[in-house]
């Protein structure tokens, strides 16, 4: 299972309330996230897979249903890693 | 959620981001070249450059701040040997990074030292100033510099590297305009370049006479700019300058006629300038100003304050992102003028260098002088 980890060169913004910049210096790319992002970019340390993180999000946000919990959570990651935000730090069978 | 925001202050009128997005730091007041409308010239370069320690310690505080983008001005950077030791320092703090410069000190050599590391990946452009297609107009400004000059910039573009050129419209170039583009964009091949004009700042004010453009001078550089913005669509850039002032006339004409305000900027308020909210500005001996065409309004020192606090609560700061919510039928010396719903009073850091007011408009760039003493825009082609 994937499990996801912060580019260190990438610096978070929190400009507002609602969300916040995610700014990638070595390619100039610039992603907006709201405030959910923001909570599933907190959570990307290394030790979390795309289950860990929909259950935080279940257990963090209300009305979250389980099955669009990991679609969004995977669709988030695979934009992120894709584009040098986030790293996958091991691969490992469960 | 955001543990960040606690750190951010209410203000009654404006919001800000909890720190600046971009920093420009005039990284040197020191410089190869003399020239004639140098805004920083006269008592400014007369300050000490920081050393490079203070700098790399402000460079962390800048990492901390999630600053994005630095641009290193001066002066010219490449006089400062420590510099590619100061850009090490923006890359490991997270940043990108521009320079300004005057082209003349780049060469094969200089440009392989960019090629370390996260140098050239981080560098967002380097800017080259080129103020004529050959040196008898370059140099009227900028001495003595137009050979080597261009070779910097032929250098940079046989390189790959990202590069912008600026022309700063004086009345020795107006003339030379579109030889200028010619060589530019055709014989060098660059996508596009800027123009601004020479401002009363530094020698600029001193060497007015000479260089400072007319009202005619503007009128004239509009018209031949407005030929070649025809004849090289979006090729011709400017935030400043007879370009700018031909765009916002045109606004201001089009909504006087239709009634309706244009979305580029807010009509009929003080509110030329957006740079507050966004950025600041570091001159060489550390003063943090708000920008570099406002010197005289001092917010602290980087050796002593913390820049962060000062973007969030210095009242001098407030009061210019606060500055566009005056209309302009309130502001002195426009109150009776038939453009004051739909002007915006333009450039902060010239009203204030000009009638010591920042609350006041720029004069350089009144319609209704422009109007009075050139006739408006009724010559140009529309």
């Amino acid at each position: 299972m994937s499990q996801f980890l912060r580019n260190p060169d990438v610096v978070l913004r929190e400009e507002d309330e609602d969300g916040a910049l995610l700014f990638n210096p070595d390619t100039n790319q610039v992603r907006v996230l709201n405030a959910t992002a923001v909570f599933l970019w907190h959570l990307c340390d290394g030790s979390k897979g795309v289950g860990d993180m929909a259950a935080a999000l279940k257990t963090q946000f209300e009305g979250v249903p389980e099955k669009e919990a990991e679609d969004h959570v995977k669709s988030f990651m695979d934009d992120m890693t894709a584009n040098g935000f986030i790293g996958v730090a091991e691969e490992e069978k469960k | 959620m955001s543990a960040a925001h606690g750190s951010k202050r209410p203000s009654p009128s404006v919001t800000v981001m909890p720190s600046p997005r971009s920093v420009q730091i005039s990284i040197t007041g020191a410089c190869n070249l003399k020239c004639r409308y140098c805004f920083y010239a006269n008592e400014m370069a007369a300050l000490p450059d920081l050393p490079t320690s203070e700098w790399l310690r402000f460079f962390e505080d800048l990492g901390r701040l999630g600053v994005m983008d630095v641009t290193l001005s001066g002066g010219e950077p490449f006089v400062r040997r420590d510099l590619f030791d100061l850009i090490d320092g923006l890359v490991t703090n997270r940043m990108r990074y521009a320079i300004l410069s005057n082209g003349t000190l780049i060469d094969d050599t200089l440009l392989n030292r960019f090629e370390t590391g996260k140098r050239r990946p981080r560098l967002n452009y380097i800017q080259v100033s080129i103020d004529g297609s050959r040196a008898e107009i370059h140099d009227r400004n900028r001495p003595g510099s137009f050979g080597r000059a261009l070779h910097g910039l032929k250098r940079l573009k046989a390189r790959g590297f990202p590069v912008q050129v600026r022309t700063t419209i004086s009345r020795h170039n107006i003339d030379d305009l579109e030889n200028i583009a010619h060589l530019l964009l055709e014989e060098i091949g660059l996508a596009s370049f800027s123009t601004n004009e020479a401002a009363p700042l530094g020698t600029g004010c001193t060497n007015r006479a000479e260089t400072a453009l007319t009202p005619a001078d503007q009128k004239k550089a509009m018209a031949i700019i407005d030929r070649l913005l025809a004849r090289y669509p979006g090729r011709l850039q400017a935030q400043a300058g007879p370009q700018a002032k031909l765009k916002a006339y045109r606004e201001m004409e089009r909504a006087r006629q239709t009634g309706e305000k244009t979305a580029d900027w807010k009509m009929g308020y003080l509110s030329g300038c957006g740079c507050v909210f966004s950025r600041i500005d570091v001159l060489h001996d550390g003063t943090i100003v708000p920008c570099c065409m406002l010197p005289g309004l001092v917010l602290g020192n980087i050796t002593r304050d913390s820049l962060g606090e000062i973007w969030l609560d210095h009242p001098t700061l407030q009061m210019l992102r606060e500055r566009r919510n005056i209309a302009m039928s309130e502001v002195e010396g426009c109150r009776d003028c038939e453009w004051n719903e739909i002007c915006n009073g333009s450039c902060p850091g010239l009203a204030h260098q000009l009638t010591g007011n920042v609350n006041r408009a720029n004069p350089e760039d009144c319609y209704r002088n422009f109007i009075n003493s050139v006739g408006g825009l009724d010559v140009l082609s529309d």
